[in-house]
């Protein structure tokens, strides 16, 4: 005991040692034999060989660049459709929940006891084109008889957006609830008004929670791929897609892995820029 | 992956039409396939070594409900009864199933939805005919197979290149698959000492296919067509392919995820011979269906899942293959929905689909005796009667003619001569070619 009392470093390392072993197998590792993989020449039939082949990574952001920022437009409107749908409710969750607050938070969780693939499988069923939603409606005359929901950009984006909610709300609910009721009394007191408060107080004391939940939100929007399969269109595929062809159908290891690389560093810049721009002081370990 | 009793999808919706609109089988075929594919994604080159059969099929049934099929029943003791002589002098050799020991136990099957005889229920009446006569269960995965490029991928590539087994004893897959398994030497001999059916039965046009002339690792399951499938009470009558690239359907066409049957139906349209396809014939033939897809002409490329699309009305044309109109989407289809398959006047595909067993399979005899069981003409029969696909075993015509005389008539088992004359297999390419070829496929459809 006195030993680790003289050592308080050696104690964290300890602490640390699970996780930083963990990183080591499961992340670092693969991330290099991914990388190396990338730099692969060959084929299937002949073999591979490492040769150093930079050149692939210009090669395949020329030939997929469409992909790539067509993933980061369907990511980022992902992203946003989810704060907007989000923030009201983790606002209201945390402010107006009272009593039912845990039941309304289990609520917001729910749908993750039910797999990802099969919820939006279901999309499948209620967005068919004359299925639950739409055949009321066309019946109805309120929609023309060609319109259609699903194989659209809209409905990838949508599908990402309602997968992903809970990953924005959650952050939002945690960063709200956090806020001390008196500095709203204090901000009352002094002649704020509902909006002032709300723009003054309650939304800079949120940001922590709005930065988290956008992040937790984008990042894996941006490669996810079985929204794109699922609900899109030969048109609307997503970088994982191609990723996930590149591995599973045309067995073209280093372009899959390559794409990976580029969507890693894509989504590094994308996240670097943004914590300067809304990145708050908590997050960056400054003192508030 | 899940097990299908799991899931009430019925629990979904309380809509009756939307329910049956994606039956739980093809839900979960779809959701096992893509469930794979996000595994696989996810932890990068590796293969997964335990494919997890969702459906146990095989079952003893204990209520003894499995169909008769005449009076052939017996005829299976007998199969067991008869010793091969001088088996015994290879000591290194596994049990022979049907000569010696008959040997129990299970083996895991993957195979494509719509190709094997259903019951109600989610019962496989042959399979569970099979496990009566035999006492070898069966862990059957309808639906494990969607196309042949990613059950390769998935299921095969990744235990098979490091000389692992896959965890299947059966995979049905594609002529020019097997012919790709069999050069890289990632099929098991079938043993066919002590067969009594296999490859006796074997038609003969099945036997001299030039890789694999002894049929030593490809037992013929079925051979079928690929042409139009559609929702004749949509679309009218169509029998050209033009209509695959008539913007009238725009968005409401699916086509194959296969390169040899989209590329095929592609380069006929353009008026090429498949079987004898040139490099400058296949840029057009992609070109072709590059402009589909860029005009939004095609709401979706999938493998078989193509029949959900169907189904659920998403979709009213499709490249199809020719049982599966038949078997899964006619019995299904709404008060509103007609769907016919139609070989286009310009001609369509014809392939086959074959039985193997993938290298270092742990229940390869099990695997055999049901190969040699199948051959068997009356089990045949009655797995073609239900599937609608061309049948590589001798005498299930006749059989299959004295279940159930109309059969006859059924060209999609017994397609015409003139419907033959119009009917191409696909080039056969060198590996190399075959490669660049699926990779301007996938550019053309958008990945």
């Amino acid at each position: 005991m006195s030993w680790f009392r003289r050592h308080p470093s050696a104690t964290a390392y300890i602490l640390l040692a699970p996780g930083i072993l963990y990183l080591l197998v499961f992340y670092l590792y693969p991330t290099a034999q991914m990388f190396l993989v990338s730099l692969w020449t060959g084929s299937p039939e002949t073999g591979y060989a490492l040769t150093g082949n930079f050149g692939i990574y210009p090669e395949a952001l020329a030939q997929y660049s469409e992909h790539l920022t067509r993933s980061i437009f369907y990511g980022g409107a992902a992203t946003i459709v989810t704060f907007l749908v989000g923030f009201p409710l983790a606002y209201f969750i945390a402010f107006r929940g009272g009593r039912y607050k845990s039941v309304l938070l289990f609520l917001v969780i729910a749908p993750f006891f039910t797999s990802f693939l099969l919820r939006t499988l279901s999309w499948k069923i209620i967005f068919a084109d004359n299925g639950l939603a739409l055949g009321p409606l066309k019946d109805a005359g309120l929609l023309p008889d060609t319109f259609r929901l699903l194989a659209t950009p809209t409905a990838v984006i949508a599908g990402i957006a309602y997968n992903f909610l809970p990953f924005m709300t959650l952050p939002l609910y945690v960063a709200l609830e956090k806020i001390p009721p008196n500095l709203l009394e204090a901000a009352q007191d002094l002649y704020a008004d509902g909006w002032q408060r709300f723009r003054r107080v309650t939304l800079p004391l949120a940001l922590p929670g709005v930065f988290a939940g956008s992040l937790l939100t984008f990042i894996p929007a941006v490669g996810d791929f079985i929204n794109a399969e699922l609900l899109g269109d030969p048109r609307s595929q997503m970088i994982g897609n191609v990723i996930q062809a590149r591995f599973l159908r045309v067995s073209d290891y280093p372009t899959g892995a390559a794409l990976s690389f580029i969507l890693m560093a894509a989504i590094i810049i994308g996240v670097l820029l943004y914590a300067r721009l809304v990145g708050t002081e908590e997050l960056t370990g400054g003192t508030t | 992956m899940t097990d299908q009793g799991s899931i009430d999808l019925r629990a979904m919706a309380t809509d009756g039409k939307a329910v049956r609109a994606l039956s739980r089988r093809r839900m979960l075929q779809l959701a096992a396939v893509t469930g794979a594919s996000a595994f696989l994604a996810a932890c990068g080159t590796a293969g997964t070594r335990t494919p997890g059969p969702s459906a146990s099929a095989g079952r003893p049934s204990p209520s003894g409900s499995a169909p008769s099929v005449g009076p052939s029943a017996t005829a299976s003791p007998s199969d067991t009864e008869s010793p091969v002589p001088g088996a015994s002098t290879s000591p290194s050799s596994e049990p022979i199933q049907q000569s010696r020991e008959p040997v129990t136990g299970n083996f895991r099957f993957a195979n494509w939805v719509g190709y094997m005889d259903k019951a109600p229920g989610n019962r496989f009446p042959t399979l569970e005919r099979f496990t009566e006569e035999t006492g070898i269960t069966v862990e059957y995965s309808n639906g494990a197979v969607d196309d042949n490029e990613s059950f390769y991928t998935v299921d095969l590539e990744g235990p098979l290149g490091v000389g692992e087994p896959t965890g299947w004893d059966i995979v049905v897959l594609t002529d020019w698959m097997m012919q790709r398994l069999i050069a890289k030497g990632w099929l098991e001999q079938i043993d066919t000492n002590g067969l009594v059916n296999y490859p006796a039965n074997l038609l003969d046009q099945y036997r001299s296919r030039p890789w694999d002339p002894d049929n030593t690792y490809a037992a013929p399951w079925q051979s079928g067509m690929t042409g139009l499938g559609f929702d004749r009470a949509k679309t009218g009558d169509l029998d050209s392919l033009e209509a695959l690239w008539d913007p009238q359907f725009a968005g409401r066409m699916t086509y194959l995820s296969e390169m040899r049957d989209t590329i095929g139906l592609s380069a006929l349209r353009l008026g090429f011979d498949p079987a004898a396809l040139t490099q400058d014939q296949y840029d057009q033939a992609v070109a072709e269906v590059q402009r589909a897809v860029d005009e939004g002409l095609v709401r979706q490329l999938a493998g078989n899942s193509y029949v959900d699309v169907m189904d659920l009305g998403d979709a009213v044309l499709a490249i199809a293959w020719s049982g599966d109109v038949q078997g899964l989407l006619v019995p299904d289809q709404a008060a509103d929905q007609d769907f016919v398959w139609v070989l286009a006047r310009e001609g369509g595909m014809i392939w086959t689909d074959n039985m193997g067993i993938p290298k270092g399979a742990q229940n390869k005899a099990q695997a055999e005796a049901w190969i040699d069981f199948y051959y068997r003409p009356e089990v045949a029969a009655v797995v073609e009667a239900w599937v609608n696909y061309v049948c590589p075993v001798k005498g299930a015509a006749e059989e299959m003619l004295r279940l159930d005389p109309a059969l006859a008539e059924n060209t999609f088992i017994f397609p015409t001569e003139e419907m033959r004359a119009r009917l191409h297999e696909f080039v056969s390419v060198d590996l190399d070619t075959a490669a660049l070829w699926e990779e301007a496929f996938n550019d053309a459809i958008g990945l």
